[in-house]
Protein backbone atom coordinates (compact mmCIF):
# COMPACT_ATOMS: atom_id res chain seq x y z
CA UNK A 1 0.00 0.00 0.00
CA UNK A 2 3.07 2.28 0.46
CA UNK A 3 3.86 1.80 -3.10
CA UNK A 4 1.18 4.34 -4.23
CA UNK A 5 2.93 7.18 -1.94
CA UNK A 6 6.17 6.14 -3.42
CA UNK A 7 7.85 8.27 -6.15
CA UNK A 8 8.02 7.36 -9.97
CA UNK A 9 11.22 4.64 -9.90
CA UNK A 10 9.89 1.83 -7.70
CA UNK A 11 5.94 0.92 -9.79
CA UNK A 12 7.84 -1.15 -12.79
CA UNK A 13 9.38 -3.42 -9.44
CA UNK A 14 6.45 -4.42 -7.03
CA UNK A 15 4.11 -4.56 -10.25
CA UNK A 16 6.12 -8.14 -11.45
CA UNK A 17 5.04 -10.11 -8.45
CA UNK A 18 1.41 -8.21 -8.42
CA UNK A 19 0.54 -8.86 -12.07
CA UNK A 20 1.01 -12.59 -11.46
CA UNK A 21 -1.26 -13.03 -8.72
CA UNK A 22 -3.63 -10.33 -10.55
CA UNK A 23 -4.89 -12.84 -13.03
CA UNK A 24 -4.70 -15.86 -10.49
CA UNK A 25 -8.68 -16.08 -10.38
CA UNK A 26 -8.39 -16.20 -13.84
CA UNK A 27 -5.75 -19.12 -14.10
CA UNK A 28 -7.08 -21.01 -12.03
CA UNK A 29 -10.51 -21.18 -13.54
CA UNK A 30 -8.82 -21.86 -16.73
CA UNK A 31 -6.47 -24.65 -14.85
CA UNK A 32 -10.13 -26.59 -13.77
CA UNK A 33 -11.11 -26.58 -18.09
CA UNK A 34 -8.72 -29.45 -19.25
CA UNK A 35 -9.61 -30.82 -15.67
CA UNK A 36 -13.16 -31.60 -16.35
CA UNK A 37 -12.92 -32.15 -19.85
CA UNK A 38 -10.92 -35.01 -19.07
CA UNK A 39 -12.96 -36.55 -16.70
CA UNK A 40 -15.95 -35.75 -19.44
CA UNK A 41 -14.09 -37.64 -21.63
CA UNK A 42 -12.99 -40.75 -19.39
CA UNK A 43 -16.71 -41.10 -17.77
CA UNK A 44 -18.32 -40.88 -21.13
CA UNK A 45 -16.13 -43.05 -23.32
CA UNK A 46 -14.03 -46.22 -21.16
CA UNK A 47 -16.23 -45.79 -18.01
CA UNK A 48 -20.12 -45.97 -19.18
CA UNK A 49 -20.03 -46.52 -23.19
CA UNK A 50 -22.57 -43.94 -23.08
CA UNK A 51 -20.37 -42.32 -26.04
CA UNK A 52 -19.88 -42.68 -29.04
CA UNK A 53 -23.61 -42.72 -28.61
CA UNK A 54 -25.32 -46.20 -28.66
CA UNK A 55 -28.02 -47.01 -31.38
CA UNK A 56 -31.76 -45.64 -31.42
CA UNK A 57 -32.70 -48.56 -32.99
CA UNK A 58 -31.30 -50.91 -30.20
CA UNK A 59 -32.85 -54.30 -28.87
CA UNK A 60 -34.88 -54.07 -26.17
CA UNK A 61 -32.19 -56.46 -23.97
CA UNK A 62 -29.29 -54.28 -25.41
CA UNK A 63 -31.01 -51.32 -23.38
CA UNK A 64 -32.01 -53.17 -20.44
CA UNK A 65 -28.27 -54.13 -20.72
CA UNK A 66 -26.80 -51.02 -20.73
CA UNK A 67 -28.99 -48.75 -18.86
CA UNK A 68 -28.95 -51.21 -16.01
CA UNK A 69 -25.21 -50.99 -15.48
CA UNK A 70 -23.64 -50.42 -12.33
CA UNK A 71 -20.83 -48.41 -13.88
CA UNK A 72 -23.87 -46.01 -15.92
CA UNK A 73 -24.67 -45.19 -12.52
CA UNK A 74 -21.57 -44.41 -11.44
CA UNK A 75 -20.34 -42.32 -14.26
CA UNK A 76 -23.85 -40.34 -13.93
CA UNK A 77 -22.78 -39.56 -10.13
CA UNK A 78 -19.68 -38.67 -11.34
CA UNK A 79 -20.94 -35.93 -13.90
CA UNK A 80 -23.88 -34.61 -12.05
CA UNK A 81 -21.35 -33.68 -9.35
CA UNK A 82 -18.38 -32.48 -11.56
CA UNK A 83 -21.19 -30.53 -13.34
CA UNK A 84 -20.80 -27.54 -11.67
CA UNK A 85 -16.73 -27.21 -13.19
CA UNK A 86 -19.25 -26.29 -16.43
CA UNK A 87 -19.68 -22.71 -15.19
CA UNK A 88 -16.28 -22.16 -14.45
CA UNK A 89 -15.31 -22.75 -17.75
CA UNK A 90 -17.81 -20.85 -18.82
CA UNK A 91 -16.83 -17.60 -16.52
CA UNK A 92 -13.37 -17.98 -18.39
CA UNK A 93 -14.78 -17.26 -21.47
CA UNK A 94 -16.99 -14.78 -20.51
CA UNK A 95 -14.28 -12.75 -18.73
CA UNK A 96 -12.80 -12.47 -22.28
CA UNK A 97 -15.75 -11.62 -24.09
CA UNK A 98 -16.58 -9.16 -21.95
CA UNK A 99 -13.52 -7.07 -23.02
CA UNK A 100 -14.80 -7.04 -26.74
CA UNK A 101 -16.04 -3.87 -28.11
CA UNK A 102 -19.95 -5.98 -28.95
CA UNK A 103 -22.62 -5.61 -27.14
CA UNK A 104 -23.30 -7.33 -24.32
CA UNK A 105 -26.42 -9.12 -25.70
CA UNK A 106 -23.46 -10.93 -26.67
CA UNK A 107 -22.70 -11.93 -24.04
CA UNK A 108 -25.78 -12.49 -21.99
CA UNK A 109 -26.98 -14.66 -24.85
CA UNK A 110 -24.09 -16.92 -24.85
CA UNK A 111 -24.41 -16.93 -20.38
CA UNK A 112 -27.85 -17.76 -20.73
CA UNK A 113 -27.79 -20.22 -23.46
CA UNK A 114 -24.67 -21.95 -22.00
CA UNK A 115 -26.57 -22.17 -19.22
CA UNK A 116 -29.79 -23.83 -20.44
CA UNK A 117 -27.56 -25.98 -22.72
CA UNK A 118 -26.50 -27.76 -20.30
CA UNK A 119 -29.16 -28.20 -18.29
CA UNK A 120 -31.04 -29.72 -21.04
CA UNK A 121 -28.23 -31.36 -22.91
CA UNK A 122 -26.25 -32.49 -19.57
CA UNK A 123 -28.47 -32.36 -16.53
CA UNK A 124 -31.39 -34.44 -18.15
CA UNK A 125 -29.66 -36.85 -20.01
CA UNK A 126 -27.64 -38.03 -16.61
CA UNK A 127 -30.51 -37.97 -14.75
CA UNK A 128 -32.61 -40.08 -17.38
CA UNK A 129 -29.15 -42.42 -17.18
CA UNK A 130 -28.70 -42.38 -13.83
CA UNK A 131 -32.11 -43.00 -12.99
CA UNK A 132 -32.21 -46.08 -15.17
CA UNK A 133 -29.85 -47.58 -13.61
CA UNK A 134 -30.84 -46.45 -9.97
CA UNK A 135 -32.97 -49.48 -9.23
CA UNK A 136 -33.21 -52.93 -10.67
CA UNK A 137 -35.99 -54.26 -12.45
CA UNK A 138 -37.75 -51.50 -14.24
CA UNK A 139 -39.94 -52.22 -16.88
CA UNK A 140 -38.12 -52.89 -20.07
CA UNK A 141 -40.57 -50.43 -22.12
CA UNK A 142 -39.24 -47.45 -19.30
CA UNK A 143 -36.02 -48.42 -19.93
CA UNK A 144 -36.53 -47.64 -23.73
CA UNK A 145 -38.36 -44.35 -22.71
CA UNK A 146 -35.46 -43.30 -20.50
CA UNK A 147 -32.82 -44.13 -22.82
CA UNK A 148 -34.92 -42.03 -25.85
CA UNK A 149 -35.03 -39.05 -23.83
CA UNK A 150 -31.27 -39.40 -22.91
CA UNK A 151 -30.22 -39.27 -25.92
CA UNK A 152 -32.54 -36.86 -27.48
CA UNK A 153 -31.67 -34.45 -24.55
CA UNK A 154 -27.93 -34.72 -25.10
CA UNK A 155 -27.67 -34.69 -29.36
CA UNK A 156 -30.70 -33.13 -29.67
CA UNK A 157 -30.15 -30.11 -27.43
CA UNK A 158 -30.03 -27.95 -30.77
CA UNK A 159 -31.46 -24.32 -29.83
CA UNK A 160 -29.66 -23.20 -26.57
CA UNK A 161 -26.42 -24.63 -28.26
CA UNK A 162 -27.41 -22.67 -31.47
CA UNK A 163 -27.37 -19.24 -29.67
CA UNK A 164 -24.83 -19.83 -27.46
CA UNK A 165 -22.31 -20.58 -31.00
CA UNK A 166 -23.69 -17.49 -32.67
CA UNK A 167 -23.49 -15.51 -29.95
CA UNK A 168 -19.41 -16.47 -29.41
CA UNK A 169 -19.15 -16.25 -33.02
CA UNK A 170 -20.55 -13.23 -33.60
CA UNK A 171 -18.65 -11.60 -30.99
CA UNK A 172 -15.40 -12.58 -31.77
CA UNK A 173 -16.12 -11.46 -35.90
CA UNK A 174 -17.50 -7.91 -35.03
CA UNK A 175 -15.03 -7.26 -32.38
CA UNK A 176 -12.20 -5.06 -32.62
CA UNK A 177 -10.39 -5.14 -29.85
CA UNK A 178 -8.80 -8.64 -31.49
CA UNK A 179 -9.25 -10.54 -28.10
CA UNK A 180 -9.59 -13.42 -30.10
CA UNK A 181 -8.61 -14.33 -33.39
CA UNK A 182 -11.23 -13.51 -35.91
CA UNK A 183 -11.06 -17.06 -37.83
CA UNK A 184 -12.06 -18.19 -34.38
CA UNK A 185 -15.09 -16.48 -34.77
CA UNK A 186 -16.08 -18.31 -38.17
CA UNK A 187 -14.77 -21.38 -36.75
CA UNK A 188 -17.20 -21.02 -34.02
CA UNK A 189 -19.45 -20.39 -36.98
CA UNK A 190 -19.08 -23.95 -37.81
CA UNK A 191 -20.11 -25.40 -34.06
CA UNK A 192 -23.39 -23.13 -34.96
CA UNK A 193 -23.89 -25.31 -38.54
CA UNK A 194 -23.33 -28.91 -36.79
CA UNK A 195 -26.15 -27.76 -34.17
CA UNK A 196 -28.65 -27.40 -37.47
CA UNK A 197 -27.32 -30.51 -38.92
CA UNK A 198 -28.22 -32.26 -35.79
CA UNK A 199 -32.29 -31.38 -36.03
CA UNK A 200 -32.44 -34.37 -38.14
CA UNK A 201 -31.82 -36.57 -34.89
CA UNK A 202 -35.81 -35.59 -34.36
CA UNK A 203 -37.08 -37.83 -37.67
CA UNK A 204 -34.59 -40.53 -38.27
CA UNK A 205 -34.25 -43.72 -35.64
CA UNK A 206 -30.95 -45.16 -38.52
CA UNK A 207 -28.96 -44.16 -40.75
CA UNK A 208 -26.38 -41.34 -41.06
CA UNK A 209 -28.94 -38.90 -39.85
CA UNK A 210 -29.76 -40.84 -36.34
CA UNK A 211 -28.19 -39.30 -33.37
CA UNK A 212 -24.93 -42.15 -33.60
CA UNK A 213 -25.19 -41.08 -37.93
CA UNK A 214 -22.13 -39.81 -39.67
CA UNK A 215 -24.27 -36.80 -40.85
CA UNK A 216 -25.11 -35.62 -36.72
CA UNK A 217 -22.86 -37.14 -34.43
CA UNK A 218 -19.61 -38.13 -36.08
CA UNK A 219 -19.04 -35.03 -38.42
CA UNK A 220 -20.13 -32.89 -35.35
CA UNK A 221 -17.54 -34.49 -33.39
CA UNK A 222 -14.50 -34.04 -35.62
CA UNK A 223 -15.31 -30.17 -35.97
CA UNK A 224 -16.03 -30.19 -32.17
CA UNK A 225 -13.08 -31.28 -30.51
CA UNK A 226 -10.12 -29.32 -31.89
CA UNK A 227 -12.30 -26.81 -31.72
CA UNK A 228 -12.68 -26.92 -28.24
CA UNK A 229 -8.83 -27.59 -27.84
CA UNK A 230 -7.82 -24.39 -30.18
CA UNK A 231 -10.50 -21.96 -27.66
CA UNK A 232 -8.43 -23.40 -24.77
CA UNK A 233 -5.06 -21.96 -26.73
CA UNK A 234 -6.51 -19.20 -28.49
CA UNK A 235 -8.43 -18.38 -24.36
CA UNK A 236 -5.17 -18.70 -22.88
CA UNK A 237 -2.72 -16.27 -25.20
CA UNK A 238 -5.72 -13.84 -24.55
CA UNK A 239 -5.73 -13.88 -20.54
CA UNK A 240 -2.11 -13.65 -21.07
CA UNK A 241 -2.09 -10.68 -23.46
CA UNK A 242 -4.71 -8.96 -21.25
CA UNK A 243 -3.58 -5.97 -19.81
CA UNK A 244 -3.36 -5.18 -16.19
CA UNK A 245 -5.52 -1.96 -16.66
CA UNK A 246 -8.41 -4.13 -17.86
CA UNK A 247 -8.59 -6.55 -14.94
CA UNK A 248 -11.56 -6.02 -12.99
CA UNK A 249 -10.11 -6.88 -9.51
CA UNK A 250 -7.66 -4.36 -9.63
CA UNK B 1 -5.94 -4.47 -47.80
CA UNK B 2 -5.56 -2.64 -50.79
CA UNK B 3 -4.42 0.33 -49.75
CA UNK B 4 -1.53 -0.84 -47.66
CA UNK B 5 -0.26 -3.27 -50.15
CA UNK B 6 -0.88 -0.97 -52.93
CA UNK B 7 1.32 1.77 -51.49
CA UNK B 8 4.68 0.10 -51.45
CA UNK B 9 4.17 -0.43 -55.33
CA UNK B 10 3.99 3.46 -55.20
CA UNK B 11 7.35 3.96 -52.97
CA UNK B 12 9.28 1.38 -55.33
CA UNK B 13 7.78 2.44 -58.63
CA UNK B 14 9.64 0.32 -61.08
CA UNK B 15 8.87 -2.99 -62.66
CA UNK B 16 7.03 -3.42 -59.71
CA UNK B 17 3.85 -2.99 -60.99
CA UNK B 18 1.96 -5.54 -61.50
CA UNK B 19 2.91 -7.91 -58.68
CA UNK B 20 1.51 -6.39 -55.44
CA UNK B 21 -1.65 -7.18 -57.34
CA UNK B 22 -0.96 -10.70 -58.58
CA UNK B 23 0.34 -11.19 -54.40
CA UNK B 24 -2.43 -9.80 -53.25
CA UNK B 25 -5.32 -11.82 -51.55
CA UNK B 26 -8.50 -10.43 -52.03
CA UNK B 27 -10.78 -9.85 -48.99
CA UNK B 28 -9.72 -10.63 -45.42
CA UNK B 29 -7.45 -14.22 -44.54
CA UNK B 30 -10.26 -15.17 -41.99
CA UNK B 31 -12.78 -15.25 -44.67
CA UNK B 32 -10.74 -17.22 -46.58
CA UNK B 33 -10.39 -19.85 -43.54
CA UNK B 34 -13.72 -19.81 -43.51
CA UNK B 35 -14.38 -20.58 -47.27
CA UNK B 36 -11.59 -23.19 -47.50
CA UNK B 37 -12.80 -24.99 -43.80
CA UNK B 38 -16.64 -24.92 -45.49
CA UNK B 39 -15.94 -26.43 -48.79
CA UNK B 40 -13.96 -28.95 -46.52
CA UNK B 41 -16.93 -29.68 -44.47
CA UNK B 42 -19.55 -29.63 -47.44
CA UNK B 43 -17.02 -31.51 -49.08
CA UNK B 44 -16.84 -34.02 -46.42
CA UNK B 45 -21.25 -33.80 -46.87
CA UNK B 46 -20.79 -34.39 -50.47
CA UNK B 47 -18.55 -37.48 -50.10
CA UNK B 48 -20.65 -39.29 -47.19
CA UNK B 49 -23.92 -38.46 -49.91
CA UNK B 50 -22.15 -40.40 -52.57
CA UNK B 51 -21.55 -43.28 -50.20
CA UNK B 52 -24.98 -43.63 -49.24
CA UNK B 53 -26.03 -43.38 -52.49
CA UNK B 54 -24.38 -46.15 -53.76
CA UNK B 55 -25.82 -48.24 -50.99
CA UNK B 56 -29.57 -47.37 -52.52
CA UNK B 57 -29.03 -46.77 -55.58
CA UNK B 58 -32.94 -47.33 -56.77
CA UNK B 59 -34.43 -45.53 -53.67
CA UNK B 60 -32.14 -42.56 -54.42
CA UNK B 61 -32.68 -42.20 -58.25
CA UNK B 62 -36.80 -42.53 -58.26
CA UNK B 63 -36.55 -39.74 -55.35
CA UNK B 64 -34.37 -37.75 -57.59
CA UNK B 65 -36.93 -38.17 -60.30
CA UNK B 66 -39.49 -35.86 -57.93
CA UNK B 67 -37.40 -33.02 -57.69
CA UNK B 68 -38.58 -29.98 -59.80
CA UNK B 69 -35.61 -29.83 -62.20
CA UNK B 70 -36.92 -26.76 -63.69
CA UNK B 71 -36.40 -24.75 -60.82
CA UNK B 72 -33.04 -26.10 -59.91
CA UNK B 73 -31.83 -25.45 -63.31
CA UNK B 74 -33.04 -21.76 -62.68
CA UNK B 75 -31.87 -21.39 -59.34
CA UNK B 76 -28.39 -22.26 -60.64
CA UNK B 77 -28.56 -19.20 -63.56
CA UNK B 78 -29.97 -16.64 -61.05
CA UNK B 79 -27.04 -17.40 -58.86
CA UNK B 80 -24.49 -17.65 -61.20
CA UNK B 81 -25.91 -14.16 -63.01
CA UNK B 82 -25.60 -12.44 -59.35
CA UNK B 83 -22.33 -13.80 -59.29
CA UNK B 84 -21.22 -12.63 -62.38
CA UNK B 85 -22.66 -8.70 -61.33
CA UNK B 86 -20.98 -9.40 -57.94
CA UNK B 87 -17.26 -10.03 -59.95
CA UNK B 88 -18.32 -6.81 -61.99
CA UNK B 89 -19.34 -4.72 -59.07
CA UNK B 90 -16.19 -5.77 -57.34
CA UNK B 91 -14.02 -4.41 -60.22
CA UNK B 92 -15.93 -1.46 -60.67
CA UNK B 93 -15.46 -0.51 -56.85
CA UNK B 94 -11.59 -1.16 -57.16
CA UNK B 95 -11.05 1.02 -60.15
CA UNK B 96 -12.95 3.57 -58.63
CA UNK B 97 -16.58 4.14 -60.28
CA UNK B 98 -18.61 3.71 -57.06
CA UNK B 99 -22.05 4.43 -58.69
CA UNK B 100 -21.40 1.63 -61.38
CA UNK B 101 -20.38 -0.63 -58.49
CA UNK B 102 -23.40 0.01 -56.40
CA UNK B 103 -25.87 -0.47 -59.32
CA UNK B 104 -24.05 -4.39 -60.65
CA UNK B 105 -24.49 -4.99 -56.52
CA UNK B 106 -27.87 -3.78 -56.77
CA UNK B 107 -28.71 -6.11 -59.33
CA UNK B 108 -26.60 -9.00 -57.89
CA UNK B 109 -28.43 -8.55 -54.62
CA UNK B 110 -31.76 -8.46 -56.56
CA UNK B 111 -31.07 -11.90 -58.07
CA UNK B 112 -29.68 -13.51 -55.19
CA UNK B 113 -32.91 -12.56 -53.31
CA UNK B 114 -34.90 -14.18 -56.40
CA UNK B 115 -33.33 -17.58 -55.20
CA UNK B 116 -34.86 -18.16 -51.56
CA UNK B 117 -37.79 -17.11 -53.44
CA UNK B 118 -37.43 -19.56 -56.04
CA UNK B 119 -36.81 -22.27 -53.71
CA UNK B 120 -39.90 -21.69 -51.92
CA UNK B 121 -41.68 -22.69 -54.93
CA UNK B 122 -39.81 -25.51 -54.95
CA UNK B 123 -40.02 -26.33 -51.00
CA UNK B 124 -43.71 -25.51 -50.65
CA UNK B 125 -45.53 -27.64 -53.87
CA UNK B 126 -43.25 -30.67 -52.39
CA UNK B 127 -44.53 -30.33 -48.83
CA UNK B 128 -47.62 -29.73 -49.42
CA UNK B 129 -47.08 -32.90 -51.70
CA UNK B 130 -46.03 -35.09 -48.28
CA UNK B 131 -42.27 -34.81 -49.28
CA UNK B 132 -40.68 -33.90 -45.78
CA UNK B 133 -36.92 -35.20 -44.43
CA UNK B 134 -39.19 -38.01 -42.97
CA UNK B 135 -39.92 -39.56 -46.61
CA UNK B 136 -37.22 -41.68 -47.14
CA UNK B 137 -32.62 -41.19 -46.97
CA UNK B 138 -32.89 -38.89 -50.05
CA UNK B 139 -35.13 -36.50 -49.06
CA UNK B 140 -33.36 -35.94 -45.80
CA UNK B 141 -29.94 -35.60 -47.46
CA UNK B 142 -32.12 -33.14 -49.82
CA UNK B 143 -33.55 -30.73 -47.11
CA UNK B 144 -30.62 -30.71 -44.69
CA UNK B 145 -28.31 -30.11 -47.71
CA UNK B 146 -30.18 -27.34 -49.68
CA UNK B 147 -31.59 -26.13 -45.98
CA UNK B 148 -28.19 -25.60 -44.95
CA UNK B 149 -26.93 -23.85 -48.30
CA UNK B 150 -29.88 -21.65 -48.45
CA UNK B 151 -28.82 -20.40 -44.65
CA UNK B 152 -25.47 -19.57 -46.09
CA UNK B 153 -27.67 -17.12 -49.08
CA UNK B 154 -29.20 -15.84 -46.50
CA UNK B 155 -26.25 -14.62 -45.04
CA UNK B 156 -25.12 -13.53 -48.22
CA UNK B 157 -27.63 -11.52 -48.63
CA UNK B 158 -27.29 -9.72 -45.55
CA UNK B 159 -23.64 -9.34 -46.41
CA UNK B 160 -24.48 -8.19 -50.23
CA UNK B 161 -26.86 -5.37 -48.21
CA UNK B 162 -24.03 -4.45 -45.70
CA UNK B 163 -21.41 -3.65 -49.31
CA UNK B 164 -24.33 -1.40 -50.59
CA UNK B 165 -24.36 0.29 -47.18
CA UNK B 166 -20.59 0.49 -47.42
CA UNK B 167 -20.52 1.30 -50.83
CA UNK B 168 -23.38 3.98 -50.57
CA UNK B 169 -22.12 5.64 -47.79
CA UNK B 170 -19.96 8.65 -47.43
CA UNK B 171 -16.79 7.13 -46.63
CA UNK B 172 -14.82 5.83 -49.41
CA UNK B 173 -15.67 2.45 -49.86
CA UNK B 174 -14.15 -0.32 -47.98
CA UNK B 175 -12.51 -2.43 -50.52
CA UNK B 176 -11.58 -5.12 -48.94
CA UNK B 177 -14.82 -5.57 -47.39
CA UNK B 178 -15.99 -5.71 -50.77
CA UNK B 179 -13.57 -8.38 -51.58
CA UNK B 180 -14.18 -9.94 -48.70
CA UNK B 181 -18.33 -10.02 -49.78
CA UNK B 182 -17.51 -11.19 -52.96
CA UNK B 183 -15.42 -14.28 -51.64
CA UNK B 184 -17.93 -15.64 -50.23
CA UNK B 185 -20.64 -15.42 -52.55
CA UNK B 186 -18.67 -16.71 -55.05
CA UNK B 187 -18.35 -19.52 -52.22
CA UNK B 188 -22.33 -19.89 -52.10
CA UNK B 189 -22.52 -20.54 -56.08
CA UNK B 190 -19.82 -22.77 -55.94
CA UNK B 191 -21.67 -25.20 -53.20
CA UNK B 192 -24.61 -24.73 -55.67
CA UNK B 193 -22.96 -25.92 -58.50
CA UNK B 194 -21.79 -28.60 -56.76
CA UNK B 195 -25.21 -29.69 -54.86
CA UNK B 196 -27.38 -29.20 -57.87
CA UNK B 197 -24.89 -31.60 -59.54
CA UNK B 198 -25.44 -34.05 -56.64
CA UNK B 199 -28.64 -33.99 -56.55
CA UNK B 200 -30.75 -33.29 -59.66
CA UNK B 201 -28.56 -34.01 -62.30
CA UNK B 202 -26.66 -36.90 -61.55
CA UNK B 203 -27.84 -39.98 -62.28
Amino acid sequence: MSDAVATAPPPTEPAQPRRRSRKLDQWIAFGTVPFFFTLFGIVFVPLSWMMPPRSPSSSSSQIVEFMQSHNLLIACAILTLSFGLAPLSNAVYLTQIKRMSVSPVFRYSLMVGAMSGAIVGMLFPMFCFGLGSFRDGYDPAILAMLYDFGYLAYIGSLGCFCVMWMSFGLAIILDKNNVLPKWLGYYTVWQYVTELMAAPVWISTSGPFAWNGLMTFWFAMVIYVPWQIIVYVCIYRSIKNQPDRELENA
Amino acid sequence: MTGVVRSPAGHLGLGRRESPQRNHIPGESSMWFFVIGDLIIFGAYFVAYVYYRGQQPDLFLESQARLNLDIGAANTVVLLTSSLFVALGTSAARSGRTATGVRLFGIALALGAAFPVLKLFEYVPEIVAGVTPGTNLFFMYYFVMTGLHLCHVMLGLVILCFVLRNLRGPAAPKISFVETAATYWHMVDVLWLVLFALLYVMR
